[in-house]
């Protein structure tokens, strides 16, 4: 193995030039593939941290207007959520609902005297905040049953308008008053998050401002027990049936209800992710194929150049599965060694694009992993060998006599 | 010991070229014999087929007591690894490889370790007086020191018989004598049976005895006395024998 090991560095440093000058075509397609696969999972993994920070085992409904006529019932019907709705859809819906919200939005200003925002607010229906829908609370608390009940005039703000409201940094933010729709707020909690900016209020304050006092607003079902998408096909259709009974129209009426089925939504989101990944390695591969065609072409040439000594070391006692091995593993060396080379110029040039840019909304952490980089490693292997092979084979059909009078 | 026994080669193609016609031949062992003819008439074809370079159509060709017959190319590899050594008028030297490396190499496709071969070659450049020479690569050596590393590395597998293919043809005639010197030697001290294509009848002089081809076949044979004068002509009949 050694004695292979040396024949090839000896055989390969003979044409360095030509070897360095084959072997850029494959670093390049190495250094491509590596940067188009780094992207691609910065891309899925922003995708995937999006998705898990908005809890994406949910459905959203949203009242609409008939479109058919149902039992009795004409088309044009707006269909308005009650408060019965909230506890008929988890009691019917057991196998798969866990918790159902609503949240009714208004306003448009909220205001101190030191500044102003163009943002709604939401009045949410549980009290209860939860990290992975709302953010991260860093001060004071969020909306508590006192307030739902009392119809407190309460808000809790994210940072981000903190600081905007309170300028510069937000400060006194907390136990400060807003102004929102002709009412003053007390501010009791502020909340940090990277997408999320809703201003709450206690659902049944936002239900007293709102002009219809029994407006439900939107719903929002946290899912349990789905793990594909027939699961979150039959959640959706056991709200559908839920809703319909309850409001009389047709459950095939798109227009009566608008549903989100972000459950699903994020599955198709995530084979859209495999999709674009799969992409990758075929653009990857192609890329690469450029340079394996080219160490192909250049081990053509070698056996070429190479006849004469095929026949002397075949007259010398070379076996054919010899001069295959020999020719085979040159043809890997210098695949593998120079796409390692783009191995580590594409880890570099990814780490260099990940502290330019940093983690944002569409890239987050474009690295590739170990198991990535022994994939690569597979395919270069394979690539060299492949590259290798035919031009093996034609050195194995070099018969010694004529191959020692090719000079 | 080298017995041929009617063997026919013809090369195929638009017109098929009937090369060896039936050639007996007998090489005892230790001998030294030179084949002379033409051009085109058959000796380096006869010299590849004793070599296991090429194939035969037809007939017998037994070496060491081994029919040498339809082998499959591992077993001719092995066979000429072991069994023969080879020396070209162009050397075949393996031009980025130093001396030492050169006549190392058909102990590498033997499976000997590293340090042994390069032991042994060693060993071979220092009897053909080149082991100041051993890590110059052939661009840096004259035509008679790469023959003379030719011959190390046909030596090194310690073959029973060498092959020499107009061996002298690229040197001039002090070298040539030098190099003739050397497979006298190699005859007379080692026993080793040694065949020399050549077309320089001071060459084949040097040897016991000259084959003659002509035409694809063999015409009788002259034996030499040491002193060069022709002792004996015998016809091919005489030589004929089946092993």
């Amino acid at each position: 193995m050694f004695d292979l090991g040396r024949e090839i560095i000896q055989t390969l440093g003979h044409n360095k030039l030509r070897t360095a000058l084959t072997g850029i075509a494959v670093t390049w397609g190495i250094f491509m593939l590596i940067v188009l696969l780094s992207m691609a999972r910065g891309v899925t993994n922003a995708f995937d941290y999006n998705m898990l920070s908005r809890n994406t085992a949910m459905i959203r409904v949203w009242g609409g207007k008939t479109s058919v006529p149902y039992k009795g019932n004409r088309e044009g019907r707006y269909i308005r959520f009650e408060d019965s709705d909230l506890h008929a859809i988890p009691e019917e819906n057991g196998e798969y609902v866990e918790e159902i919200r609503s949240y009714i939005s208004g306003g448009g200003k909220i205001s101190t005297p030191k500044g102003e925002v163009s943002q709604k607010y939401s009045g949410v229906y549980p009290s209860e905040f939860v990290p992975s829908r709302h953010g991260d609370l860093e001060e004071g608390r969020f909306i508590n049953d006192r307030d739902m009940e009392g119809k407190g005039k309460v808000m809790v703000i994210p940072k981000y308008y903190a600081r905007q409201l309170f300028p510069p940094e937000g400060e006194g933010a907390l136990g400060g008053r807003v102004d929102c729709n002709g009412l003053s707020f007390l501010v009791v909690g502020v909340y940090e998050s990277r997408w999320n900016k809703d201003c709450y209020i206690p659902f049944t304050t936002a239900r007293m401002l709102s002009s219809d006092r029994k407006e439900l607003g939107s719903l929002s079902v946290a899912l349990k027990n789905v793990e594909n998408e027939d699961d979150g096909t039959a959640a959706e259709t056991g709200i559908r049936e839920t809703l319909s009974l309850r409001h009389n129209f047709n459950i095939k009426d798109d227009n009566a209800i608008y549903v989100s089925n972000d459950f699903n939504n994020a599955l198709t989101g995530k084979k859209a992710m495999g999709i674009l990944d799969m992409c990758v390695w075929v653009l990857g591969i192609l890329t690469l194929l450029t340079g394996i065609v080219g160490i192909s072409n250049i081990m053509f040439v070698t056996v070429k150049e190479r006849t004469h000594e095929i026949g002397i070391r075949r007259a010398i006692g070379a076996k054919p599965r010899k001069i295959l091995i020999q020719v085979i593993a040159e043809s890997v060396s210098i695949t593998v060694m120079f796409g390692y080379v783009g191995i580590v110029l594409g880890m570099v040039a990814t780490q260099l694009i990940t502290v330019v840019l940093g983690d944002n909304s569409v890239l987050r952490n474009p690295t590739v992993s170990l198991s990535i980089a022994f994939e690569v490693t597979l395919v270069l292997v394979l690539s060299g060998a492949m590259a290798g092979l035919f031009p093996a084979l034609k050195a194995l059909k070099v018969k010694p006599v004529e191959a020692l009078r090719d000079e | 010991m080298i017995i041929l026994t009617d063997v026919n080669k013809t090369y195929q193609g638009a017109v098929p070229l009937h090369v060896l016609k039936g050639i007996n031949l007998k090489i005892g062992k230790g001998e030294l014999v030179s084949i002379m003819g033409a051009s085109g008439s058959g000796k380096s074809t006869l010299l590849n087929i004793l070599g296991i370079l090429d194939n035969y159509d037809s007939g017998e060709y037994w070496l060491d007591g081994t029919l040498i017959k339809n082998l499959g190319e591992n077993k001719a590899a092995e066979y000429r690894n072991r069994m023969i050594g080879f020396v070209f008028q162009s050397f075949n030297l393996i031009n980025y490889k130093n001396a030492m490396e050169n006549v190392a190499l058909p102990l590498f496709y033997q499976g000997v370790s590293r340090k042994k071969r390069n032991r042994l070659a060693m060993e071979q450049l220092e009897r053909m007086g080149l082991s100041d020479r051993a890590h110059h690569l052939p661009s840096e050596m004259s035509g008679g020191q790469k023959q003379r590393v030719a011959i190390a590395r046909a030596m090194i597998t310690d073959p029973s018989i060498i092959l020499a293919d107009e061996p002298t043809g690229a040197l001039d005639s002090k070298t040539s004598h030098d190099v003739m010197e050397i497979f006298r030697r190699l005859n007379v001290e080692e026993g080793k049976t040694i065949v020399i294509v050549t077309h320089d009848p001071g060459v084949a002089e040097q040897t016991d005895r000259l084959i003659r081809i002509s035409d694809g076949l063999i015409v009788p044979s002259i034996h030499f006395s040491e002193t060069g004068v022709v002792k004996e002509a015998c016809k091919s009949s005489d030589i004929t024998e089946n092993p």
